[in-house]
């Protein structure tokens, strides 16, 4: 029946009200150990990217463009 | 519905009150969650609903008993609420609901200890949940919804009975993730402000001590709020502590965490690597982390077109479009980086006119007036040291560290 009512109150869409990033709710005695795995999700970013490699497709094209009609 | 004979129904219906009671005095928290549990729509509630509307009459049995008697409001209100859920009629199910919480939080305000704190959170997340539900009734019957605004305030209420000193403040920061949930859907974040200031200045209560789950909830949203706000710092700090404490296997949470982690980090000059775009499926980010790797200004717009609805909906629009500057910046470093392959002694000179031509390159048409105020702009932002040489209309490059990095700071600051 849940899944039921949830299909038919989707359907009715409102312009107002309205958060499509609503926090899955967590249930009331859920505890979890922190586990590594999401550490390591935290360390899944660059903050030194910014090389000066030129050698990319992007890059190549650039300076065949630049160069071109130079005399 | 099945049948259910006179005889059966009073059965159930005792069954409950006895129940219900025996938790209350027996301080069973857990029971009373379950019996107080609408929306799981468990098999025994719904069969007590059904023996409701077929007994008609509960509030003699409740009556009759002193046992029941003491707890008559609360159980009159109750069962009126859970009669007209099983009919689905909503918005009286919600009206009787709410009288049924405000009586339930007169009685939590007078026992002494937080024993019932968990039954607390179950009714907050019935009446948000239950008000939802009957607005879209009224909305599909054309009326104006007005439940939720309702429930907020009833659970601003229930934060105030929790807020002050004492075992029961623990449950504050519950509540408040309710509240944040029902204004950020109503579209009044403002009125998270207040709730926020009394849970970050109380100096009785250390933040720590919270449980872990609302701990998450709470920065989640909270670092919605700093982004709405462009204060990225404080963002990148709150959705941060979100992300490293979220239970792991709450994958659906951890993607609505770095969906606005991800925005907030490339304005700091910071990127995701792409197995972290493709393990929690972000895909919409993958070509606007490209362009700000290449300095691809086109790639940027088209990334930005093509999701712009969900960017718009999610409100991070405007943060990604201010990504344009760096991605200029990069792509002034590569003009330059190519100039020193052929000529490295006047390298760290840019003409205007050959930005203008990488632009046009780029499908970006700006004449040179355009050009010297994107430049004279992104020198004043400090993506670029140099100057303008505007008769010879030139930028001469700093020779140390002419394209400086954010480091983790937002742009311009």
């Amino acid at each position: 029946m849940a899944a039921e009512q949830k299909a038919t109150t989707e359907e009715v869409k409102m312009d107002l009200f309205e958060d499509d990033d609503e926090f899955e709710e967590f249930e009331i005695n859920e505890d979890w150990v922190e586990k590594e795995e999401v550490k390591e999700v935290g360390q899944q970013w660059e903050d030194d990217w910014d090389d000066d490699d030129v050698n990319d497709d992007f890059s190549l094209q650039l300076r065949k463009e630049l160069e071109s009609d130079k005399k | 519905m099945a049948y259910v004979s006179m005889g059966e129904a009073h059965r159930r219906i005792t069954e409950y009150l006895n129940r219900f009671c025996d938790a209350v005095s027996y301080q069973d928290s857990s029971m009373l969650c379950r019996l107080l549990s609408f929306s799981s729509n468990s098999p025994s509630l719904l069969s007590l609903a059904d023996a409701l509307n077929v007994f008609q009459d509960a509030s003699s049995l409740i009556r009759q008993s002193d046992k029941f008697s003491e707890y008559g409001e609360i159980l009159a209100h109750l069962f009126r609420s859970l009669q007209s859920y099983r009919v689905g009629n909503l918005v009286e199910a919600y009206l009787a609901f709410e009288k049924f919480a405000n009586a339930f939080v007169q009685e939590f305000r007078n026992w002494e200890s937080a024993w019932a704190l968990e039954a607390l959170y179950v009714v907050c997340y019935e009446i948000r949940i239950l008000a939802e539900k009957a607005d879209k009734e009224l909305t599909s019957n054309g009326k104006s919804p007005e439940k939720l605004k309702a429930a907020g305030s009833l659970l601003m209420k229930v934060f105030g009975v929790l807020a002050g000193k004492g075992p029961k403040r623990v449950g504050a920061l519950y509540v408040t993730c309710q509240l944040f949930k029902t204004y950020f859907k109503l579209g009044t974040v403002n009125l998270c402000r207040s709730v926020i200031r009394s849970i970050e200045t109380a100096r009785i209560f250390d933040f720590e001590e919270f449980p872990r789950r609302d701990k998450v909830t709470y920065m989640y949203y909270t670092g919605r709020l700093e982004v709405f706000n462009e204060n990225f710092p404080a963002a990148d700090t709150k959705l941060s502590y979100a992300l490293q404490h979220c239970n792991p296997k709450r994958e659906r949470n951890i993607r609505m965490i770095l969906k606005y982690l991800i925005p907030v980090k490339l304005s700091l000059g910071i990127i995701p690597k792409d197995e972290l775009l493709q393990k929690y499926n972000l895909h919409e980010y993958m070509n606007v982390v490209q362009a700000l790797r290449k300095g691809d200004l086109r790639l940027l717009r088209h990334a930005l077109q093509e999701h712009e609805d969900r960017f718009l909906r999610s409100g991070v629009y405007l943060v990604l479009e201010k990504l344009e500057l760096q991605v200029y910046q990069r792509l002034m470093k590569k003009i330059y980086i190519i100039q020193k392959l052929s000529d490295p002694a006047r390298a760290h000179q840019l003409k205007l006119e050959v930005i203008a031509k990488a632009l046009r390159w780029l499908e970006i048409d700006m004449d040179l007036d355009e050009v010297e105020c994107i430049m004279t702009i992104l020198i004043y932002k400090n993506l670029v040291k140099g100057y303008l040489a505007h008769k010879s209309k030139v930028v001469v490059l700093s020779k140390q560290d002419p394209f400086p990095k954010l480091n983790g700071k937002p742009v311009g600051s």
